[in-house]
This record gives C-alpha cells, structure tokens and sequence, in this order.
C-alpha cells in the first residue's frame, strides 16, 4: 500500500481521536482510582498523537513532522507516567490510599 | 463524500470499533487490573491504525512504549499498591453527571465541527513523504536534521523524570 | 548703622543659645547677668538705629537674601527698618531690658531660674526678628514662635493645674486668629505671588488683587479681616480676649513683658505694618475700630469688680489694646503707636510692681492687702505714676496718647465710638485707682501677710524707677512740646500724605477727658480710701451688674456652651454618621464579600476532579463559542 492516495476519510479518523479523547476526559474526571485517572490522561494524549499522525498523512500539507512529533508527545507521556507513578507510590505510602478523593488537604 | 469500499478503509472500521470497544469498556469494568489490561488494548488499536496509516516507525515505538512499558508500569503500580481496588458503579452524583454532560457536550461540538469541514483528500503516497527512504529512516533524517534540539531537550527531560521518579519512589529511611 | 540691626535679635538668640549650653545647673548671678547686659546691647543698638532712621528717612533699609525658589516663585528672607520697625524695637529692648534685671530678684531661688531666662530670651529674639521681618511669610514664622514662648512662659509653673490649662488655653484660642491670619496671608500671596510688603501695598495701590471671582476690593476686605483676626487672637480683643487674663498664671514678668508691653502689642503692631491693606477698605477699618471699641469698653467694665490684681491689669491690657485698634480704625495711625509705646511703659511698670506687692505679700487678692504704702514706698509711689498714667492724667504719658485717640475719634466723625473710649477711659481711672487705694492704703487687712512685706532688692526697684520715668515723660515725645516729633517721625513711612488722621488741637477735649479720669479717681476714693460710702453696698445695690461684670460677661461661660457644647453636638452627629452610615456602608460592603467568599468556599472542596471539570467545561465553552462563530457548523 502507499502508492494510491489514502482511501480513508479524514473526518472518520479524527472523529476516532474525538471520541477517544472524550472517554478519556470522561474517565479523568470521574473515576476515584488514582492510576485509572492517570491511565485515562494517557488516553487522552493517544487521541492527540492520533489526530498527529493523520494530519501528517492526510493535512493540508503532509510531512513527515507530525509523526516526529507524536513521538515527542510519547516521550513525554513516558516522562509523565513514570513521575505520576512514583507520586502515587509516595503517597501511598505516607497516606494508605490510592483513591483521589482522599487527597483534598487543600480543602477550604 | 463517496464511499469507497477498500481493504483499508474496512481495516480502519474494524480497528477503530475494537479500539472504542476497548475504552469503553475501560469506563465501564469495576476492576482496576482489567481496566490497565482495556487500556492495552487501545494503545494496541492505535498502533494498528498508525501502521494502517504509513507510519511505521510510530507503530513499532506506540506498541513498545505504550503498549509494553507504560501498561506493564501501571501494572506494577497496581500491585504494589491495593490490588485489590475495585470502583464502584456509576453514581448520578452532581459531580458525575457534570463530568458525563461536559464530555458528551464537547464530543457533540467536536463532531459537528469535524462533519462540516471540508477536509482535503489524500494526494501523498507513504512513499513520496518518506522522501524514497523506509520510514524509520526518514524519521531518522527528519528529527536529526530539523528537530535535534528538541530531541535533545526530550532527552533532558527523561534523565530528569527518571531521576525525579526514583528519588519520589524510593523508600526514605530517614522518615519518622 | 542701619545694617547692623540684624543685630538686634541676634544677641539674644546668642544668649539664648549660650544659656542652653550652660544648663539647668548655671547660677543665677550668670544667667541674669548675661541676659541683661546682651539686651541692653541690644537697646543701645537700637537706639542708634532709631536714629540713623530718623536722620535719613528714605535711605535705603531693606536687606534682602535669597532663600529659595520654587517654581517661579521667588522666596526671600532679610530685614526691614521702617520709622515704625525703629520704634518698635526701641520700647522691646528697654522694656525686655528691665523686665530681665527684675526677674532676677522676682525668680530668685527657683528650680528652673536658667530655663525661665532661656525661655525669655527666645522670647525677645523672636519678638524682635518679627519686627523687622521683610514679609508676611517671615513674620508669620516668628509670629508663631512668639505664640509658643508665650505657651511655655503661661506654663512655666506646669505643675499648677490652673497654669497648665491657662497655657492650653492661651495656645489655642490664640490659634484661632492665627488660622485666619495665615488664610490670609495665602490669598495675599496668591493674589500678588509674593509675600513681600511692599509688592502687597502696591498691588493695593493699583487695585490690582484678583482671586478667581474676587474682585479686587473683595480680597482685600477679606483679607484684611482675615488678617485682623491674627491680630484680633494675638491682641486680645473681643471676642478672642479669653485667654488673656488666664495668662496671668504664668510669673509676673512674664505678664509684664509678653502679655503687657511686646506680644499683645504685636497685634496691633501688625495691623498697623499692613496699614495700607485696612486702609483701602473701608469695611476692614470699620471692623477694626468697633472691634476695639468694644474690647476697650467691655474690657475695663470687667476690670471694675476683679478680685485678683493681675487679672485687673490684665483686663486693662485689653482695654488699652482696644483704644489702639480703635485708633488704628479710624485711620489715626501714629496715636495708635504713640498709645503702644507710652502703654508698653506704665503698663510694664504696673505689672512689676504688683509683681513686687506679690513678691512681698504672697498673694493675689486685692482684699488680702492694704497698707503698703508703709513697708513699700517705692513701689508705691511707681505704681501711682503708672495708674496717673493709666488714667490719663496731665501730664503722664497716658494723658497724650489717649487723648490724641480719643480726640482724633471725635474729629474723624465717629462720637459714638468716642463715647465708649470715653466711659471706658473713666472705668480705667476707677478701677485702677480702686486697686492702688486697695493695695497700698487703709488699714492692712491680714495682719501676718502685711508683717513680713517688703520691698525687694535694687534688681527689682532699679527697673520700676525706670518705668515710672519714662510712665511719667514719655508722653512729651509726642506733644506740642516737640512739635509732634513721633507722628513726623512715623509718617515717613508713607510716601504720600495717606498717613491718616492728624489731630487739631482743642483744649477743651483735653480738659474734658482729664475730667473724666480725675471723677473716676474721685469715686474710687469715696469707696475704698476714705470710705464716704462702701463698695460692699454698691455691689449690693447693683447686684446685677456687679455680678454681670465680675463674672466677665459669663464669656468663658458662653464660649463653653456654644463652643464646647457645639463642637460635642457635632461630635455626636459625626460620630453617629461614621458609626452607622459610613461604617455601615462599609460593613455592608465587607458582609456581602464575606457571603460570596462564604458561597465560592464550597467549590473549594480539594477534590482535582471537581476543578478539572470547572476548567473543561471552560475549554468547551471557548472551543464552542470558536466552533460556532466560524458558521456553517450546524
């Protein structure tokens, strides 16, 4: 494949992306486990990089710099669950919870 | 728009259907473990849908950082916190129902924009943007040419999440 | 000669500065010593200044050094020695002169002997540098700084209740004038741009006074009456004159020096260097010599029932300054000075020797004396110069320059004011021939008070020959004997002949008011010499206005109600608009911040899921409002 032009439409892709980033955004605010608000965090950046890759194949002008750039946003994510992690472990430790409702010491 | 039925373009539905199958699940499962295995999955059907598009080189990184090392780390986190975690059901509390409208809402505005844009069609093939070169190499070309500062900040910022993660992990002796 | 007179206030501020070095701790013999023999320096130099003034009368005589520049305003500072400046500084250096050397025998052995001379000699520097100021700006300065010598003098003996509140009281109801006066003093300066007398006088000349919509004879009405009301709280007159004879709890020579012959002089020595200014409106005149009127007649019908000596001279003091305003009112400006400086001298020597009679009996009350005469012949026989003087008896000074102000009353065509000097003048002669026969004949009326009296030292006597000297002749200076020789020499000051009222001769006015005085004489003698009939049943006859007049026309009573009272009503409304209407505005305010605050708590429950769903609902609407504003979209 790749030497005929791309048979799928743009729009469904980015309706995909759309929709996954929903979820995740759905998931973020309201589920209570900690790591699962992360996990949803993470979805939400894949339906960024998915919305990325298309563009680079299918935008106005296809380059190749959205995929380098979804691997930044991957690195990045990386960087970000490895830290929220070892957060989330910390406070487990110091607090016996995982869940986010018990981290409100900022409460009025 | 006329629809053409290709393999591709059944290959995209398939794959997009199990990916939003995957997520959706994800919201809707009470155990956490199976939660982190739902999101493997749509990390897997992102990844099928980069190789679908021509990106190899995205493909093969999505499945070994996302799919292998991230969902493997949230395993780890799971367990060595409360395994045992489950959530409990869907509640209509304010808060939900404020957190389901927002998001249905901001799917409902993101969808009619997309519907009334008149995108263009492809005129690329893979092979023309890589430029005659695999992918992976013409990644390779492109980030070392045009984009090694940022590459080498991104370098920086992984030594100093690696360093900042094991320092915050890591059991203090010291504490009382 | 004219160039040194700088000098002048200088060698007190020397001496000044040279007993605050010495301390509290300096002696007596020292202190005094300095004091007297740096002002007669001071006395003598201006003695020569009077002179050379005289001898060249449109010399040169101002000395101008710059001060500062602000904007385009120019400020100076100097000296000026006008006819009337010399004159001034004359009578203030003789009168401070004896009024150091009896203060050495009056304050002798008290706690504080160095700080009293300390205190007198920033007086007398700063009454002399106000005399010679070169514009309202500088004497405005020293204007003030008279008024706080005045407060510490009046509060010398702190630890009396009554002395401190006298002090408080001088202070502030002096302050009141000040006020208007420096009001005054501002208009003028932003009527002309300068503080300078003579920009002032000619801008009043060429009727050139405008403030926003005043016109030029507004301003200066105004501020002549502004600046008369300075003059008005300095001087003592109605309806400022309470603070006077609370004054008189400070030492003797202070009420000699400061609160008889110099400070409440400068009231009149004010009006009199902005003569030109009062002389343009007719109202300000008129203002001026009803004011003074009124003082003189009230003055010394209070003075008619007083108890305590000082207070009787005191009252007097405003009498006297009275019939100055009303000379300087109706235009008859040198009779004013003249009446100034032949006051400063009887008046000075009055109050010297009841302060000798004090010194001796210890006390004030008139009623606790009697007899005198015996154990004090010079006192005595001083204080009859200065009473005849007082009364206006021919030939003593106060014959020449209280007839010249009453005849000249007369003769500027104002009878009902000549009238009030006229019963004022015989209530002068009654009260304080009342007060020498009380004093210093009949029979001692406490035994043990008359047994230890005595005359003081040469420190004390020394001066009050002296006065009563100058009491007696002064008044020749300026009589047909010399030709008028103050009023010639006063009247160099004007360029013109705008000088004010002269005098004709008329024999028959003379006569008249020192008939007047001799009857006012005649009656205290009937009633307290050689008593035909008692003063104990007049009173009583007159209970009415005897009690009116003794208790000073209930003005401290009065002001207390109206003032005091009013100022505690308006107190309580502005009390009651801040506590509730103001306050409550603001409280309101605070209440309904603090119900918001209250209200927008709650949101901050801690939870990162209720704020991360704030901000996306907030990026959807921004996403919303750019989706749809695009168009086309639904």
């Amino acid at each position: 494949m790749g030497a005929a032009p791309f048979p799928v439409p743009t729009g469904s892709l980015l309706a995909l992306g759309a929709l996954l980033f929903c979820i995740g955004l759905f998931g973020a605010l309201t589920k209570r486990n900690l790591i699962i608000v992360l996990v949803s965090i993470e979805l939400m950046l894949n339906a960024a990089n998915i919305n990325l890759v298309t563009f680079s194949r299918l935008g106005v002008a296809p380059s190749l710099s959205g995929q380098v750039f979804s691997l930044f946003t991957m690195t990045v994510a990386a960087a970000e669950i490895a830290v929220g992690l070892a957060l989330l472990l910390a406070l487990f430790r110091l607090r016996k919870t995982s869940e986010v409702k018990d981290l409100n010491i900022h409460k009025w | 728009m006329n629809f053409v039925w290709s393999w591709p373009v059944i290959a995209f539905y398939i794959i997009a259907l199990l990916t939003l199958c995957c997520g959706v699940i994800m919201l809707s499962v009470r155990k956490v473990i199976y939660m982190a295995l739902t999101i493997g999955g749509v990390f897997i059907g992102a990844s099928a849908l980069y190789f679908l598009l021509g990106a190899d080189f995205v493909g093969v990184a999505q499945i070994l950082i996302y799919a292998g090392a991230i969902t493997i780390l949230i395993m780890f986190a799971i367990m060595l916190t409360n395994h045992e975690a489950t959530e409990p059901g869907f509640k209509w509390s304010p808060k939900n129902i404020a957190a389901a409208i927002g998001s249905v809402l901001l799917a409902v505005v993101l969808l009619l924009a997309i519907r009334s844009t008149a995108w263009p069609t492809a005129t690329t093939s893979q092979t023309a943007l890589d430029g005659g070169n695999s992918n992976p190499m013409a990644i390779g070309l492109v980030m070392f040419k045009g984009y090694a500062i940022p590459f080498e900040l991104v370098s920086i910022l992984l030594i100093v999440a690696l360093v900042g993660a094991v320092i915050l992990a890591k059991e203090r002796k010291e504490d009382e | 000669m004219v160039q040194y007179a700088w000098l002048v206030p200088f060698l007190p501020l020397v001496a000044y500065v040279f007993l605050l070095v010495l301390g509290r701790k300096a002696a007596e013999g020292l202190v005094a010593g300095v004091s007297v023999i740096l002002t007669a320096v001071s006395f003598v130099l201006s003695l020569f200044i009077f002179q050379a003034v005289g001898n060249n009368p449109h010399g040169n005589n101002t000395y101008v050094f710059h001060w500062l520049t602000v904007g385009n305003r120019v400020f100076d500072v100097g000296f000026q020695v006008t006819h009337l400046n010399a004159l001034m500084l004359v009578v203030v250096t003789l009168v401070s002169t004896l009024v150091f050397l009896f203060s050495k025998g009056y304050m002798h052995k008290d706690d504080r002997f160095p700080v009293f001379y300390q205190y007198l000699n920033l007086f007398v520097f700063s009454m002399l540098a106000l005399v010679i100021s070169l514009n309202l700006l500088q004497l405005y300065i020293f204007w003030e700084m008279v008024g706080l010598c005045s407060y510490l003098l009046v509060g010398f003996w702190y630890f009396k209740p009554e002395a401190a509140l006298a002090a408080k009281k001088s202070f502030i109801v002096t302050r009141i004038g000040d006020t208007g006066m420096f009001a005054g003093i501002v208009l003028l300066f932003l009527a002309t741009g300068s503080f300078d007398y003579s920009t002032i006088f000619s801008a009043v000349a060429h009727g050139t006074l405008h403030i926003g919509w005043l016109s030029n004879n507004g301003v200066i009405t105004l501020t002549a009456l502004l600046i008369f009301a300075g003059a008005v709280g300095k001087s003592a007159q109605f309806p400022l004159h309470v603070w006077l004879p609370d004054a008189m709890e400070g030492p003797t020579p202070v009420s000699a020096l400061i609160h008889a012959a110099t400070m409440v002089a400068a009231g009149v020595y004010l009006v009199a260097r902005t003569f030109p200014l009062f002389q343009a409106s007719t109202g300000a005149t008129t203002t001026v010599a009803w004011i003074g009127a009124i003082t003189a007649l009230m003055a010394s019908l209070i003075a008619l029932t007083q108890r305590d000596i000082k207070r009787v001279i005191a009252y007097s003091t405003m009498s006297q300054l009275g019939y100055m305003m009303m000379a300087l009112g109706v235009g008859a400006y040198a009779y004013g000075i003249f009446h100034l400086m032949t006051h400063a001298f009887f008046k000075a020597l009055l109050f010297l020797a009841a302060g000798s009679v004090i010194h001796a009996v210890d006390t004030q009350d008139l009623f606790e004396m009697g007899g005198l005469r015996k154990k004090m012949p010079v006192t005595t026989y001083t204080f009859l110069a200065g009473a005849l003087a007082l009364a206006g008896i021919v030939p003593f000074a106060g014959f020449w320059s209280k007839d010249d102000i009453l005849s000249a009353t007369l003769q500027s065509g104002h009878p009902v004011l000549y009238w009030f000097g006229l019963i004022a003048a015989f209530c002068t002669a009654f009260y304080i021939f009342r007060v020498f026969f009380l004093t210093f004949t009949g029979k001692p009326r406490v035994e043990e008070k008359y047994e230890h009296a005595h005359e003081g030292s040469w420190v004390m006597k020394l001066p009050l020959v002296v006065l009563a000297v100058f009491a007696t002749i002064a008044g020749f200076f300026n009589s047909p004997v010399n030709h008028y020789g103050l009023e010639r020499y006063l009247f160099a000051d004007f360029a013109s002949g705008t000088a004010g009222v002269v005098v004709k001769e008329n024999v028959g006015l003379m006569a008249f008011s020192v008939a007047v005085g001799l009857l006012g004489i005649l009656l205290a003698a009937l009633m307290y010499w050689r008593p035909a009939f008692g003063g104990e049943k007049l009173s009583k006859a007159l209970s009415i206005p005897y009690i009116i007049s003794f208790r000073k026309f209930f003005f401290d009573e009065i002001y207390t109600f109206v003032i005091v009272g009013g100022g505690k009503v308006i107190a309580a409304i502005v009390d009651f608009v801040d506590r509730y209407i103001i306050d409550g505005i603001v409280s309101l305010l605070s209440w309904i911040g603090s119900v918001f605050g209250t209200m927008l708590k709650y949101t901050q429950d801690g939870q990162v899921q209720t704020y991360s769903a704030i901000a996306a609902f907030g990026v959807l609407i921004f996403i919303a409002i750019a989706v749809f504003t695009v168009g086309g979209v639904l």
